[in-house]
């Protein structure tokens, strides 16, 4: 199957004492495997729903979410669904439940009755693949937040899922702790070919991506590769998202009435540009 | 003359407190009435130890702080005193919103001072009204608002208390690019009306260049430099040895400038550099 | 206080004693804690002292964190040693040497022997005690208390067995987060002028609720996102889990049952004979 991940015509709605919420209505969208999709969108842009109805912790009003073919609403097959799906959240601290890093990434192994030896390989591959193997034996709480952050995402890739769903897994980290998480999020995408779906309002994290799409009151108002789309910042100004000061700085220009493109993030590349406009005006 | 003097502070860290903070070295400076003043380093560097002993929450294991060149321990008795006059807004400051209203919650600061209930509602209708919050957001539960707004009520709660020098931790930290933007404003606002003394811990060295008049910058608890935003940020070479950067605009400038470009190191800022690069393009006065 | 408190913290060492498992450590505890107590003389309890100080030795803990847990409760230790000090008893045998103190108070060379005796006692309790924490890991201790309890399984407490574990495990994980979260929150309301040091009771109990009412809040919404996470890391009560780490006795703990049962057996010999 080429989707790992496939959302039809899903709505979601809750009520409030007599108000009702619609976060989201006649929503779809597939994931490739082996994919890099970024969802950018503002707080309350609906994106966090959207996040947990992609491994059956909120199930739709109605439509479907199909995972690897399985219907997040059958509740047989529930752990199937959440092991191949697996979801990394914003709050490091609370996703770990053990006070050794080691125990806590075996927790969900141990859960899916895996033999004892299967759980320790399992534990250390993961380990090893957010570069935490040597901090196996230290304790969360004497870790930085971008170590922490890393600890859970080995708790979820020692259960061997398909795809990792991250719900702005940056956003309470300082600059070191951002950097480390995207790369080892890519690393994880190139290397251990997992499929991945990370949500965050941080343009520039979109960068690596294969397809960016952008939500906006719960609904998809741009779905393309990030070069197109960062092409296109008027948009994403729009709709409240970060926009990095290099792309800050190319727009500006461009209105102004220089001839240089927006889609592109990093300063090397940024400073390109710039200096390929400069000596074609020169011209 | 300093409103804020800093000598000698070191703080010792003793390996054993369960609330863990960094240690401090010798540190002194001294700011000026109404200056806005950025503090940054990594993570570890100190910086919060340091602005904790500013408002006597922590005291100094040597050295010490003169407020108005009086040592704010000289009378340990009156270290609440001090409290009012120098405010710390802590990072994530909604998670310390406790009240049923946000009335209260603003109220709790002032009524602390011993003000009375009319100097208290003279005061919150004061700074309601400069940062924005509407009236009938007072008789609403804090806990009923969205993200950004219970990160202002939190705000307002210290800024009511009309402190002559306030400090903010990280206070755009997780909030989206239009929180951000009300929250900077507030504290524009706020220091404009009150000719107030502004420090401001952050790590978003775009945010700084646009509000810092001065830029302190902390390594391994020690104080590495103090100066104008535009020194600290031309010493790009130093500030990237010890794991710091300047602005991103600032970096395509030098990177510009490494290709020949002849470009001033002290752009920091979207404005200037589009204005220079403009003239630039138009006046052709470069020698590339 | 709180920083004096180096009781239940785990120091990462690998001796003899870390090795061995909780189950041995936690049965082994309770049988010396029951023959301190068993033991009736000076000769049973100086076999006791002999054997505590050499798994101490054994543990490769440094002495000072003994000394440093032992400073947090010195009060307990000297209000018991005053209580057994002054009780004279009424002795059958006449004490050596009485000592006439004011308020007709007097200790007798027996009431000084008797309270040592006490002291001593007290002091190999809380040393063996901690010994237990600092060479096992909260977690193993979790497990091994679990699987102690686990017999009870087969009175259809199976599902509260592993509950009960589960809660273990998850508070000992957040006691640290919590209370840092406590003096932050601390601050911040010192910030805004709150007094905590001050004030009679009623007013100090007061003051303590800008503290509470933030840390619950932050609390429950802990709880509800680790309770999501769980989930996602496809937790459902425990069924059909299997542990990485299984308990299993080795060489190291029969030598260590072995050498505990022949101090307890000495004890019972000595307190005999003599």
């Amino acid at each position: 199957m080429d989707n790992i991940i496939e959302v039809k015509n899903i709505t979601f709605e809750y009520e409030d004492g007599d108000e009702k919420h619609i976060v989201l209505s006649d929503f779809s969208i597939d994931i490739k495997r082996g994919s890099f999709t970024v969802i950018l969108g503002h707080n309350g842009s609906g994106k966090s729903t959207l996040a947990k109805m992609l491994n059956g912790l909120y199930k739709p009003t109605s439509g479907e979410v199909l995972v690897d073919g399985i219907s997040t609403s059958n509740d047989e097959l529930e752990i199937e669904i959440k092991r191949r799906v697996g979801l990394v959240f914003q709050n490091p601290d609370n996703q770990l439940v053990a006070s050794i890093v080691e125990e806590d990434v075996a927790f969900g192994p141990e859960n899916l009755g895996h033999s004892p030896e299967i759980i320790r390989q399992e534990v250390d591959e993961a380990l090893k693949a957010v570069d935490m193997y040597e901090f196996r034996n230290s304790t969360p709480h004497r870790l930085s937040g971008g170590q922490k952050q890393r600890v859970a995402i080995a708790g979820i890739i020692a259960m061997k899922p398909d795809c990792i769903v991250l719900d702005e897994p940056t956003a309470m980290l300082d600059p070191k702790g951002r950097a480390e998480i995207i790369s080892t999020i890519k690393k994880l995408n190139k290397e251990n070919d997992i499929t991945i779906v990370l949500i965050t309002h941080f343009m520039e994290e979109a960068v690596n991506a294969d397809r960016v799409i952008v939500l906006d009151d719960g609904k998809i108002v741009a779905d393309s590769t990030p070069k197109e789309i960062f092409s296109n910042i008027g948009l994403l100004k729009k709709v409240g998202l970060d926009v990095p000061q290099t792309t800050e700085l190319l727009y500006r220009l461009k209105e102004s009435g220089m001839n240089v493109s927006t889609d592109v993030i990093s300063i090397e590349e940024s400073a390109q540009k710039i200096y390929d406009a400069i000596h074609l005006e020169e011209i | 003359m300093s409103v804020l003097e800093v000598k000698n502070l070191t703080h010792t860290y003793d390996g054993n407190t369960p609330y863990m903070h960094d240690a401090v070295k010798n540190v002194s400076f001294s700011i000026e009435k109404g200056e806005i003043i950025g503090i940054i380093g990594h993570t570890g560097s100190g910086k919060s130890t340091l602005v904790q002993h500013l408002n006597g929450l922590l005291k100094p294991s040597d050295g010490e702080i003169l407020l108005d060149n009086k040592n704010i321990w000289e009378n340990p008795k009156n270290i609440r005193a001090i409290r009012s006059r120098v405010g710390l807004v802590f990072q994530y400051p909604e998670y310390q919103l406790f009240e049923d209203t946000v009335y209260k919650d603003i109220a709790f600061g002032p009524k602390n001072m011993g003000l009375t209930e009319q100097e208290i509602s003279i005061r919150i209708k004061e700074i309601c009204e400069l940062v924005g919050i509407k009236d009938e957001y007072l008789e609403k539960s804090p806990f009923d608002l969205s993200g950004g707004e219970k990160r202002r009520v939190a705000i307002a709660g210290v800024m009511a208390m009309q402190p002559e020098i306030i400090i903010f931790d990280e206070p755009v930290a997780g909030l989206d690019p239009m929180g951000r933007a009300s929250v900077v404003k507030m504290i524009d606002d706020y220091s404009k009306k009150y000719n107030a003394t502004v420090l401001i811990i952050s790590h978003n060295m775009e945010d700084m260049a646009l509000i810092a008049d001065k830029l302190l910058v902390m390594n391994k608890g020690e104080l590495a430099l103090f100066d104008t935003t535009e020194n600290v940020f031309r010493q790009h070479e130093y500030l990237k040895s010890i794991g710091l950067n300047v602005p991103m605009v600032t970096q395509i400038m030098l990177s510009l400038r490494e290709k020949g470009i002849n470009i001033p190191n002290d752009i920091f800022t979207v404005e200037k550099a589009v204005d220079y690069l403009m003239t630039f393009v138009k006046g052709g006065n470069h020698n590339a | 206080m709180l920083k004096d408190i180096t009781f239940g913290q785990y120091f990462d060492n690998n001796s003899f004693v870390h090795k061995l498992d909780p189950r041995t450590k936690l049965i082994l505890l309770i049988l010396i804690i029951v023959f301190i107590f068993v033991s009736q003389n000076w000769i049973s309890l100086s076999i006791l002292i002999a054997f505590v100080l050499f798994s101490m030795i054994l543990s490769k803990i440094p002495l000072r964190m003994y000394l440093k847990n032992l400073k947090a409760i010195l009060p307990i230790i000297i209000f018991t040693m005053l209580i057994n000090l002054f009780y004279s008893g009424n002795g059958e045998i006449e004490p050596a040497w009485t000592l006439n103190l004011f308020w007709g108070l007097k200790i007798t060379s027996i009431a000084l022997i008797r309270a040592l005796y006490m002291i001593v006692r007290i002091l190999l309790l809380i040393i063996a005690s901690a010994e237990l924490t600092y060479t096992t890991t909260p977690n193993s201790l979790t497990d091994g208390i679990e699987k102690l309890l686990s017999p009870l399984r087969f009175i259809g407490l199976k599902k509260v067995v592993h509950t009960l574990a589960m809660m273990m495990t998850i508070a000992l994980r957040f006691i640290p987060t919590l209370i840092e979260e406590t003096f932050k929150i601390m601050n911040a309301q010192k910030a805004r002028g709150a007094d905590l040091e001050n004030g009679k009771l009623l007013q100090r109990i007061k003051a303590l609720i800008p503290i509470l009412i933030p840390l619950l809040i932050s609390s429950v919404r802990r709880a509800y996102e680790l309770a999501e996470a769980m989930e996602c890391r496809c937790y459902n009560g425990g069924e059909g889990r299997v542990r990485m780490k299984q308990l299993k006795y080795c060489l190291k703990d029969y030598i260590a049952f072995l050498t505990v049962f022949a101090v307890c057996g000495l004890v019972i010999a000595i307190n005999i004979v003599f």
